[in-house]
């Protein structure tokens, strides 16, 4: 268990920014938190859709299950979050 | 005593040199300070400035200069403008002040080093001027808004801003530190009297001056307007020294020194202009829009200096055409998204009216950026105001220092240039800064953002509070929506219509 830093680059927001999150955190529980700074703040909600993430130019998205410590993801890499249909 | 005529001597005193016979011409002009390009003196002896002046005429004009500035200001202190003035309108203010005055000393010490170690007589003629230019520039800019702190003491921060650890200043230093503090006296001239004054004072000068004239503000607009005269003749510093240059072989460097420079400054000079152009001046006062400016004075005239010295458009000169439209408007939301760690008030200013005026201006800006200002706008009616205060900190871009954003809505293309280099990751808010962090990494590999800081344990506690702390501002400075959200009032007004 240990805090670490990743980049939030949410779909429809205009600015990266800076997610602490937990190396035991899921990626669903990632997109949660990603999804508290910029979901109903500067982008509107879509509450039939889940949040998937990817790494940057990805195309394939991480298992929602998969834990951040399992991925491979660096400190400080950048992280898109896309809405998706549940 | 008869004096002659200044075109009877002018050219042989400008051109007076000397050849060291105590030291070698490296140690007098060490090639790092003053020319590592290796010109011969014999070239840079044919230097020739297109403007001429004497310095009992530059003594005499500047003094008129001085006298006009100082006098307006004067007539019209006694009057209440600036108690009554909007307040997003002094924001503009208090955001060109404190990016600008202190700045401006730091340019006096750059063309000092130019009057000492440039190689050209003719040049350090000049840049003599220039120095006494940039002097007054600083001077004049720190006393006009003294008289305001008692008003305010967010215009505190002339003096303050420059010497903080504000991130919006640490942008505009690490800007200027590049492009005039820590270069040799050839590469400074091209980057700074080129690339920054020659092609893009301009709009910070000439566009705010009209702006502030339509505010009624003649004294800030008599104020910029006498800067600009100064800036538009030592500006021509630059000119002759690309020529030698790329008469020298040496096109190739001085096209790199211009791509540099004229992308840094374009990007603060987004915020610094961009943002209160298009945003903060009331609709019916506003002159033209950033993008109009930008594509008139820039676009076009400073296209055609280039390609008049035989230098190309910058390579990503159709990004910068783009960019002119597009990166001025995610700035403005960001900054008054983080509008508590600002020294000024951004106002939102996105009313029904402002709207259709940047959908014309910009078309497509409510699809794109006003999306997010669709949420912003619903909570601020809602009286969520909490919600568009964010809990976390933007990244910021490891070249410009400023946050890393873009289009966002149905055009959404938000995305992060990394570079690893020796081990690090670095982020950058374009491809342009990540090139330019390419063409010298040495020189930039060390800096560290607000963001490197805040993770590396440099601000604490590790809050807002400790952020606003560690830039310095003081209860009573840190930044709001200068209009209290009341441009949100007409859509609560069309709610409770529809209801």
């Amino acid at each position: 268990m240990a805090l670490f830093p990743v980049i939030s680059n949410f779909q429809e927001d205009f600015v990266l920014l800076l997610l602490p999150v937990d190396t035991e955190n899921t990626m669903d529980e990632v997109a949660a938190a990603a999804a508290h700074h910029s979901v109903g703040t500067r982008v509107a909600p879509r509450p039939d859709k889940v949040v998937r993430v990817r790494r940057q130019g990805a195309s394939d998205f991480f298992p929602r299950d998969q834990r951040l410590a399992e991925t491979g993801v660096r400190p400080m890499e950048t992280l898109e979050f896309i809405f998706c249909d549940a | 005593m008869p004096l002659l005529e200044r075109s009877a001597w002018y050219d042989i005193a400008r051109d007076t040199n000397w050849t060291p016979k105590y030291v070698e011409v490296d140690e007098l002009f060490p090639p790092d300070q003053s020319d590592p390009y290796g010109i011969p003196v014999a070239e840079w002896e044919t230097f020739d400035e297109p403007y001429k002046v004497s310095y009992r005429e530059y003594v005499s004009v500047q003094r008129e200069k001085d006298a006009g500035a100082y006098s307006v200001k004067a007539a019209l202190a006694r009057s209440s403008y600036y108690e009554d003035a909007d307040p997003a309108y002094l924001s503009m203010l208090k955001l060109h002040y404190g990016a600008i005055a202190l700045s401006e000393y730091a340019a006096c010490q750059s063309d000092a080093r130019m009057t000492r170690f440039s190689k050209a007589p003719g040049m350090r003629n000049m840049a003599t001027f220039g120095m006494l230019d940039e002097l007054r520039h600083g001077q004049i800019q720190l006393y006009f808004p003294h008289q305001l702190v008692s008003l305010d003491r967010q215009f505190d921060w002339a003096h303050q801003a420059h010497h903080s650890k504000n991130w919006a200043a640490i942008a505009g230093r690490h800007a200027l530190d590049d492009v005039m503090m820590t270069r040799d006296s050839v590469t400074t001239s091209i980057m700074l009297n080129f690339a920054f004054e020659t092609g893009l004072t301009n709009i910070q000068m000439i566009g705010l001056s009209a702006d502030a004239a339509n505010m009624g503000d003649f004294t800030f607009s008599n104020l910029i307007t006498s800067i600009q005269s100064d800036e538009a003749r030592h500006a021509q510093i630059g000119t002759p020294v690309l020529e030698i240059m790329v008469r020298n072989g040496r096109k190739a460097e001085a096209q790199q020194a211009v791509d540099i420079a004229f992308w840094r400054i374009h990007r603060i000079f987004a915020i610094l202009t961009g943002i209160p152009m298009d945003y903060w001046i009331p609709l019916e006062k506003r002159d033209r829009s950033f993008k109009e400016y930008m594509t008139e004075f820039v676009g076009e005239q400073f296209e055609r200096q280039l390609l008049d010295l035989g230098l190309e458009r910058p390579w990503y000169w159709d990004i910068f055409l783009e960019d002119v439209g597009t990166h001025h408007h995610c700035q403005a939301a960001a900054t008054w998204a983080w509008r508590n760690t600002l020294w000024w008030n951004p106002t939102g200013n996105v009313g029904p009216r402002e709207r259709a005026w940047l959908e014309e201006k910009y078309p497509g800006w409510n699809d794109t950026f006003g999306k997010a200002w669709d949420v912003i706008i619903d909570n601020l009616v809602e009286g969520r105001t909490e919600r568009t205060l964010p809990e976390t900190l933007p990244i910021v871009c490891n070249m410009s220092q400023i946050p890393i954003c873009a289009i966002p809505g149905n055009g959404w293309n938000v995305k992060d240039w990394p570079l690893e280099y020796e081990g690090r990751l670095y982020h950058f808010n374009s491809e342009i800064d990540r090139w330019v962090f390419e063409q010298e990494p040495e020189r930039y590999r060390g800096h560290m953002t607000l963001v490197d800081r805040f993770l590396a344990g440099h601000i604490l506690p590790p809050d807002l509070g400790g952020a606003l702390a560690y830039m310095s501002l003081q209860p009573g400075e840190m930044g709001d929506d200068a209009h209290g959200y009341a441009w949100v009032d007409a859509y609560r007004e069309t709610r409770r219509a529809a209801e």
